[in-house]
């Protein structure tokens, strides 16, 4: 076929140069997902207080940075902050803004995570003579954490695709370079068939495992609801 | 800072709203077809090849990013002949994408209504079509609306992506405004104020509907 023809003549060309753009993208995933993760932290420790003005700041905040697109809040720290006097390499502005916006995200992915154990483990826990420190370290948050895994890995996938976007501002990631690529071969359509192929292979497994994840987690009480189970022996007998 | 510039801001961005909405309702109706169809042929369906096509698919597309996949349907389709207008790749490809997802948030709202719902209507004699039909299908999709909510307030903060295939968009219209004017912050301090509006509208009226469709 000559499409596959066309990609297999130029792909020792191609994917060399998508490789490199590949670990700009990758640094900008992990970097902004690190950050992210540090800042959702602050903001449920923040919401978590009794102090209403931080509860207040902290949601304020998650409802700005989820209801706004992540290409605007990069073009306000590309091009808007330079004109307050702070200059940033686009690169450092596409980690900041990508953590700024999944730090919300992130946020309400703990904070179910640790709504999700039930609150009379907590009561138990305190009456049972534990700390309030205690009780979190020991009792709330190995709970919680298996909630939130597996939502953190979907999270983590996302902001994969999303590091795309940091093209838009002329970060040189796997996006940009594929355009660059494409208005030097005039093979749009095979340049970006391959570019979404490598995203594809990075995404992909990663999504299967937090599927995985999800399903071993369940708690029992989940795993054995009646219904359900009738339902996948009556698929496992279909299928057999 | 003078009335006149502030007016032209609004103008632009308004003309702007227009066109977001119409890639919003586009690629929502798009979305909702194809995640609709797709999950009443997984639910009915008992070809195994059927559930791997539509796996196939949903994989495929919630994988990439939609920037990547604007890019492969405006500029590699109309390098084998088939152009698409800026406004017809942006419904089509938000829209295609939102199919991968609604397909699955219907998938597993057809698949949380518990499974007696289902042997009831068998056992009073409905065929499995009128079973699905009358009762999975209405239950499925109130189930279903909470997810659909989230995707829709997701989809308009994705239009903003069109404007790199040069879809006159909220996004495209700010950025020609900063071009000419150089007002950046205020601009673009503006179109997120003009999301956020969108956004919080939409949410509410979801959780509007939601409120009305609840089961007492």
């Amino acid at each position: 076929m000559m499409f596959f023809d066309t990609i297999l003549a130029n792909i020792g060309d191609w994917l060399p140069r998508m490789l490199t753009s590949l670990r700009t993208t990758l640094v900008l995933t992990v970097g902004a997902f690190c950050l992210a993760f540090m800042l959702a932290l602050l903001l449920e420790y923040l919401r978590s207080r009794r102090l209403r003005a931080a509860r207040l700041a902290a949601r304020l905040y998650i409802a700005l940075a989820r209801g706004v697109p992540i290409l605007v809040i990069l073009y306000l720290i590309y091009f808007a902050l330079p004109g307050a006097g702070m200059t940033l390499s686009s690169q450092l502005s596409a980690v900041i803004g990508l953590a700024l916006v999944y730090a919300a995200y992130l946020a309400e992915v703990f904070r179910a995570g640790l709504d999700a154990v039930p609150a009379g483990q907590r009561e138990a826990a305190l009456s049972s003579g534990l700390t309030p420190i205690q009780t979190f370290r020991l009792i709330l948050l190995p709970q919680a954490v298996r909630h939130t895994i597996a939502p953190l890995v979907i999270n983590l996938v996302s902001l994969l695709k999303d590091s795309s976007i940091a093209a838009l501002i002329a970060v040189p990631e796997l996006t940009l370079v594929s355009r660059e690529i494409m208005s030097e071969s005039f093979l749009p359509l095979q340049v970006f068939t391959l570019t979404a192929v490598l995203y594809f292979l990075l995404a992909w497994p990663a999504s299967l495992v937090a599927r995985a994840i999800e399903q071993r987690l369940r708690y029992p009480s989940a795993r054995t609801s009646s219904s359900k189970s009738l339902n996948q022996l009556k698929e496992a007998q279909a299928s057999a | 800072m003078d009335n006149v510039f502030l007016e032209r801001i609004v103008a632009a961005l308004l003309a702007g709203v227009g066109v977001t909405v119409e890639v919003t309702v586009g690629a929502m109706a798009v979305a909702v077809v194809i995640g609709l169809g797709l999950a009443t042929v997984d639910f009915l369906a008992k070809a195994r090849i059927v559930h791997a096509l539509i796996r196939i698919y949903v994989e495929a597309l919630r994988n990439i990013p939609s920037l990547t996949f604007l890019f492969l349907l405006y500029f590699g389709l109309a390098a084998v002949g088939i152009r698409l207008s800026s406004m017809v790749a942006a419904v089509l490809g938000l829209g295609l994408i939102g199919g991968a997802v609604a397909v699955d948030i219907f998938r597993s709202g057809l698949h949380s209504v518990p499974a007696g719902q289902k042997e009831a209507a068998a056992s009073i004699g409905l065929t499995p079509f009128a079973a699905f039909r009358l009762i999975v299908l209405p239950q499925g999709l109130r189930l279903s609306l909470p997810s659909l909510g989230n995707y829709a307030v997701g989809l308009v903060k994705d239009t903003s992506l069109v404007a790199a295939i040069a879809a006159p968009e909220v996004m495209f219209s700010a950025r020609q405004l900063v071009n000419e004017t150089f007002e950046t912050g205020l601009i673009y301090g503006c179109t997120a104020l003009v999301y956020l509006a969108l956004t919080t509208a939409v949410a509410g009226s979801l959780s509007f509907a939601e409120r009305k469709l609840e089961t007492p």
